[in-house]
């Protein structure tokens, strides 16, 4: 009887343990979104940093974001990804779903090697095609547009293995009810198989538009153009321009960019998060 | 049954009915296969102009000396330029310097996070989304963030570091410890990742082996060592080689830090930036398209080398 009292009390006491441990360390994760906050509403922060750093800054104010804000070119490169993002992720999310479903319920030539193809993508990345998609979309006038960011990703492996997968596990029966009542393949797939793929078909949108809203490399290289800048490269060239001057205003610059993905993100976790840990838990 | 009915059906008339049913199945057959070809086309044009041309063009493009306009071909002398070049060599030095230590700290310390949020009872869910918060953020963003926290003087790391009388290093200001700085903000912010996909892979297992060795008399760090992590070799291998590659891809932390050359003194310049230097400020196309290939094989190499060593483990 004691034995166990003692084993118990063990347990609950290395319980508050681990509790404890991941609330420190969740607090040092979290520290440098707290202490962005508390600089971005300090006005003297673009002269000198207050240091000690401090959870409430002396004197709040919203002079940075009065600026961010008037400036207007981070609004701008808002639209610019939000135009970008929607439709990159459109295309890609249905050309992944036809092909998904084709590798999963068809039957035709070649099937294996060409989702072994498929597959092979998944492994290029994307500095080897950089220059050659440079060319291409300048030989066709198209650089400085938006789309060289919208095109390419209309192939995207991981996207179709996860659909393929999710395809996979819907009965075929549907199908053959479906084809004695005379439907074709495509009736078969708008009608029986997309209305079905609600949820793979978020966890798509999901990963497509974070990909999508944060990639850099690529959009550096083809849009020269300020006006046309997304917002990842619109913060890397103020970032490069003021370096650790302006302390105040780019915490409220760095602010306001993540904050719409921090609120979505922190709306939809749930799914977020399945998502996220499905490409993990599917691509192994 | 059915057998036997066939057997009475067979005769002249029957056959030749049977004949032209066959024929027009094969029809359909090959009408419907058609249809399967065009549920592919949209992926398949895809994978033909920006994957398979760029990567062949890029293969061509790095036997010429070009700068997009002219084109002279020059053999290998491309290959031989990047091989023999001490900033390229450079940039491979830091690309691995700064995943090898970004992957041995956060795979294992993702785990036991993993494993800790996996065992608490309370607050599983609000461990999940405070964790996994970093990853969400646009790693530009975080850099932007991180060149204020790394601070030599006025950071909050070396706040907390003088506060715990430890030594404050200057980080990214200089060349011999900008790489600590670059692998600390990947650590940040890679691990909600790793914790996610190892919550994810431990849930999977099975709890009827905890059960079996709690009747054994195992205790709680035994079973951790004898069941979780042996039944995690394949989620670590997962990790280990998504995570490389992603490594050997860095760029847009790099390049927000310390510019296309990596600056200070090209200690965080990344093979991805040695390539955009190259490339997109100097437009040396032959020359960067030969170091791309240079990265692609390297990428190749190792990640056969991870499967490799991956799988014997499993």
């Amino acid at each position: 009887m004691k034995t166990t009292m003692s084993h118990k009390k063990m347990e609950r006491i290395s319980t508050w343990f681990k509790f404890i441990i991941l609330l420190v360390f969740g607090a040092l994760l979290i520290a440098p979104f707290v202490w962005m906050i508390s600089v971005g509403f300090d006005k003297t922060a673009n002269v000198t940093m207050p240091f000690p750093p401090k959870l409430i800054p002396e004197q709040i104010s919203g002079f940075n974001y009065g600026i961010v804000f008037e400036n207007g070119r981070l609004i701008q490169s808002y639209m610019n990804s939000a135009i970008v993002t929607v439709s990159s992720v459109l295309i890609s999310v249905s050309a992944s779903l036809m092909a998904g479903y084709a590798f999963s319920k068809g039957t035709f030539k070649g099937k294996k090697f060409l989702f072994i193809l498929v597959l092979c993508t998944l492994m290029i990345p994307m500095e080897p095609r950089l220059i050659p998609l440079y060319k291409l979309f300048n030989s066709v006038d198209l650089l400085n547009t938006f789309w060289p960011l919208i095109l390419p990703p209309i192939i995207n492996g991981m996207l179709i293995f996860l659909c393929k997968q999710f395809f996979d596990q819907l009965p075929d029966t549907l199908r053959e009810a479906a084809q004695i009542d005379g439907a074709g393949e495509f009736k078969i797939f708008f009608k029986v198989y997309f209305p079905l793929s609600g949820p793979i078909a978020a966890t798509m949108v999901i990963l497509a538009f974070i990909w999508s809203w944060n990639d850099f490399m690529w959009p550096l290289v083809v849009l020269n153009d300020q006006e046309l800048h997304t917002v990842p490269l619109y913060l890397a060239s103020f970032s490069l321009e003021n370096g650790t001057s302006l302390g105040g205003l780019t915490m409220a610059l760095a602010t306001v960019s993540i904050l719409p993905i921090v609120v979505v993100y922190l709306f939809l976790q749930r799914y977020i998060i399945q998502s996220i840990a499905l490409s993990g838990v599917k691509g192994e | 049954m059915a057998k036997d009915s066939l057997d009475i059906n067979v005769g002249p008339g029957a056959k030749s009915h049977a004949n032209r049913d066959v024929q027009s199945i094969k029809q359909k057959k090959r009408k419907s296969q058609l249809t399967w070809y065009i549920f592919l086309i949209p992926s398949f044009l895809g994978i033909l102009l920006f994957m398979a041309y760029p990567i062949f063009e890029s293969l061509r493009l790095s036997f010429y000396q070009s700068n997009g306009t002219i084109e002279n071909f020059t053999g290998l002398d491309n290959f031989k330029t990047v091989l023999t070049s001490g900033p390229f060599w450079n940039s491979v030095w830091n690309t691995f310097f700064i995943g090898i230590f970004q992957i041995i700290i956060t795979i294992p310390l993702g785990f036991i996070f993993a494993s800790l949020i996996n065992s608490t009872p309370k607050g599983q869910n609000f461990f999940k989304v405070i964790y996994f918060l970093p990853n969400v953020t646009s790693i530009v963003a975080a850099a932007m963030i991180f060149a204020f926290v790394l601070h030599p003087e006025m950071g909050i790391v070396n706040y907390l570091l003088d506060a715990a009388g430890l030594p404050t290093p200057s980080w990214l200001s200089e060349p011999s410890t900008a790489k600590w700085g670059v692998i600390l903000l990947a650590v940040w912010h890679w691990i909600g990742f790793v914790i996610i996909i190892c919550l994810a892979n431990l849930q999977a297992i099975s709890p009827e082996m905890y059960e079996a060795a709690k009747i054994d008399g195992a205790s709680g760090l035994q079973q951790w060592l004898f069941i979780t992590i042996p039944n995690m070799a394949g989620t670590f291998a997962f990790l280990l080689i998504t995570g490389w590659i992603g490594a050997m891809q860095r760029f847009n932390e790099v390049y927000v830090l310390g510019g296309p050359n990596g600056s200070p003194a090209r200690s965080i310049q990344t093979m991805g930036a040695f390539i955009y230097e190259r490339g997109f400020t100097g437009f040396e196309f032959g020359i960067a398209s030969a170091a791309t290939y240079i990265m692609f094989v390297i990428i190749l190499i190792f990640t056969f080398l991870n499967l490799k060593i991956s799988n014997m483990k499993l």
